[in-house]
């Protein structure tokens, strides 16, 4: 039996920090929902667990994670796979999501989300382990498209091809990161529009907005600031395109106030309002 | 056509090969984009660099108190070492570093602080009683219905989040001086002597307990799985009616079962 009270997910969310727990126990501030990075929760035990446990009494709460490694040629990881689901089986979350991404190879972890080539091969490595990975945890994952710094000479799909193609053969859903799409078309030179344009009706679950970083040459998702505006402009094509999708703002380094957390989340739902008076 | 698997080791070599190593960065490459603005070369170094900090940010977050040891420049260039020659084996990064402390006391522009690398152990048994497992037995509470025969087959446990440390330098004092709230002289003698410690968490509380060598002595023969029959065999000399009553009271011995015959 539930111990919680299952309730989908709705609005703008706030992903959760360490650093925020005290506020949100404290104040207990009106958030629709947050999300946790799953890496953060894993062992069974702990002042974290302990600490999300409570938030989760209250609120809605999503898994985000970037250790599945599902672009890897690596077996899968069951000890990493296990952890999740019992992390998962104590925190009932709304959703799991992980990246359109392989972060180790030949039993070796980078730690960084690393863009695969977009081929037939690729496709059919990935959708095999999303359908093992969703059988194992019993749900529909969300697989989120990545920030990325290079493109791969052997790709013969696009990206949202290959996303299309995945979401078909796995019936997995999406986490669309506008944040990351639009770092993505500057960093590779594509149109953002064409790209969410499109995806496969009906398969984005879930948004993510972050701040990234302009260096010399390119843009470096560092997820430490304030969403920028070109990335505002593009969620609210996203959002008129897409609908009221819920949405989360996302900040992992240099964290900030909550408050400046709430303010973000603000501007979100301001967009979404106006996205619904669209439908 | 490259595979998908070879291709990733490519790229996995190229993101870890010396910076002086062109070779790897050159075969991975090939299978990359560039242009005008950022050639395929320097698409790859950004991640290498993003990975290299990322791993030498996770050392850092565990071992604080080393980095302020030794400042930062110098902590970058021995994690930057380490990373570079030891993978991380887990998707867990808080799983990455179990070694860092081996590393150190080879380390050869380290051995001028020989207690360095202790107190590199020190700072990851406090990350792993972090992260333990909370206790689920049922303690030791039971402990009184033991009758007078069975007790010889006890089998105690360390708490899930013990570690056991022992060290020539006064590693306990070098960690407790370098805390943002430590109020006193900031000065440590490094012919203190030795310590003997138990790092550990209690409910939600970490603590770093001083062990005397007695105690040290019963934790371990506890940890080794050896019974209290085993351990009056094992360790003569030990005054086990003194030291197994020390070490229940402070917590440092979290359930038992009976040794099955």
């Amino acid at each position: 039996m539930s111990r919680f009270i299952s309730t989908p997910i709705e609005n703008t969310g706030i992903g959760l920090r360490a650093q925020h727990y005290r506020d949100i126990l404290e104040k207990k501030p009106d958030i629709p929902w947050f999300e946790v990075l799953s890496e953060n929760y894993l062992s069974a035990g702990g002042l974290a667990l302990h600490h999300l446990e409570q938030i989760r009494e209250r609120y809605p709460v999503t898994l985000h994670g970037v250790g599945m490694s599902l672009g890897s040629t690596d077996p899968l990881n069951r000890d990493y796979l296990k952890k999740l689901k019992s992390l998962a089986e104590r925190i009932e979350p709304a959703w799991i999501s992980d990246h359109l991404a392989w972060i180790s190879a030949d039993g070796h972890y980078v730690h960084d989300l690393l863009p695969l080539p977009y081929t037939e091969e690729a496709l059919n490595n990935f959708a095999a382990r999303v359908d093992e990975v969703q059988e194992y945890l019993g749900c529909q994952l969300l697989i989120e498209n990545p920030s990325s710094y290079m493109s791969f000479t052997e790709s013969d799909l696009t990206e949202w091809e290959f996303l299309n193609e995945l979401t078909r053969k796995t019936d997995c859903n999406l986490l669309l990161d506008v944040n990351n799409l639009y770092v993505c078309s500057q960093n590779l030179s594509f149109d953002p529009v064409l790209y969410l344009e499109a995806l496969s009706e009906g398969r984005v679950k879930e948004i993510h907005l972050a701040g990234y970083e302009a260096q010399d040459n390119f843009l470096f998702d560092t997820h430490g600031q304030r969403v920028h505006p070109p990335v505002w402009e593009l969620y609210e094509k996203t959002v008129n395109h897409l609908g009221p999708i819920p949405t989360l703002i996302e900040w992992d380094t240099d964290i900030p106030a909550f408050d400046v957390l709430t303010e973000e989340a603000g501007k979100a739902q301001q967009i979404l309002n106006a996205g619904s008076l669209h439908d | 056509m490259t595979s998908l698997k070879d291709l990733q080791k490519e790229i996995r070599d190229a993101v870890f090969a010396k910076p002086s190593d062109n070779d790897a960065l050159e075969t991975a490459s090939q299978h990359i984009h560039g242009d005008d603005r950022i050639t395929a070369d320097e698409h790859l170094l950004i991640y290498r660099q993003a990975i290299l900090s990322t791993l030498i940010s996770a050392l850092e977050s565990i071992h604080p108190v080393c980095r302020q040891l030794i400042g930062e420049q110098f902590f970058d260039a021995m994690a930057r070492r380490y990373v570079r020659q030891s993978p991380s084996k887990s998707p867990d990064l808080g799983d990455y570093g179990a070694d860092f402390s081996d590393f150190i006391a080879g380390f050869e522009p380290a051995q001028t602080l020989p207690y360095l690398a202790d107190v590199a152990r020190l700072e990851w048994a406090w990350h792993q009683a972090f992260h333990a497992p909370d206790e689920t037995g049922s303690g030791l509470a039971e402990l009184a219905n033991v009758s007078g025969q069975d007790t010889p087959l006890i089998l105690f446990k360390l708490p899930l989040s013990a570690s056991l440390l022992e060290s020539a330098y006064p590693i306990h004092k070098i960690w407790q001086v370098n805390q943002d709230d430590w109020q006193e002289e900031p000065s440590v003698n490094l012919d203190d002597g030795q310590v003997r410690l138990i790092v550990w968490r209690q409910h939600y509380d970490i603590r770093i307990d001083p062990l005397t060598d007695q105690q040290l002595r019963l934790l371990k023969a506890v940890k080794s799985r050896r019974s209290l029959e085993e351990i009056s065999a094992s360790e003569p000399g030990l005054p086990l009616d003194q030291t197994l009553p020390q070490c229940v009271k402070n917590g440092w011995l979290a359930s038992f079962s009976l040794k099955q015959i």
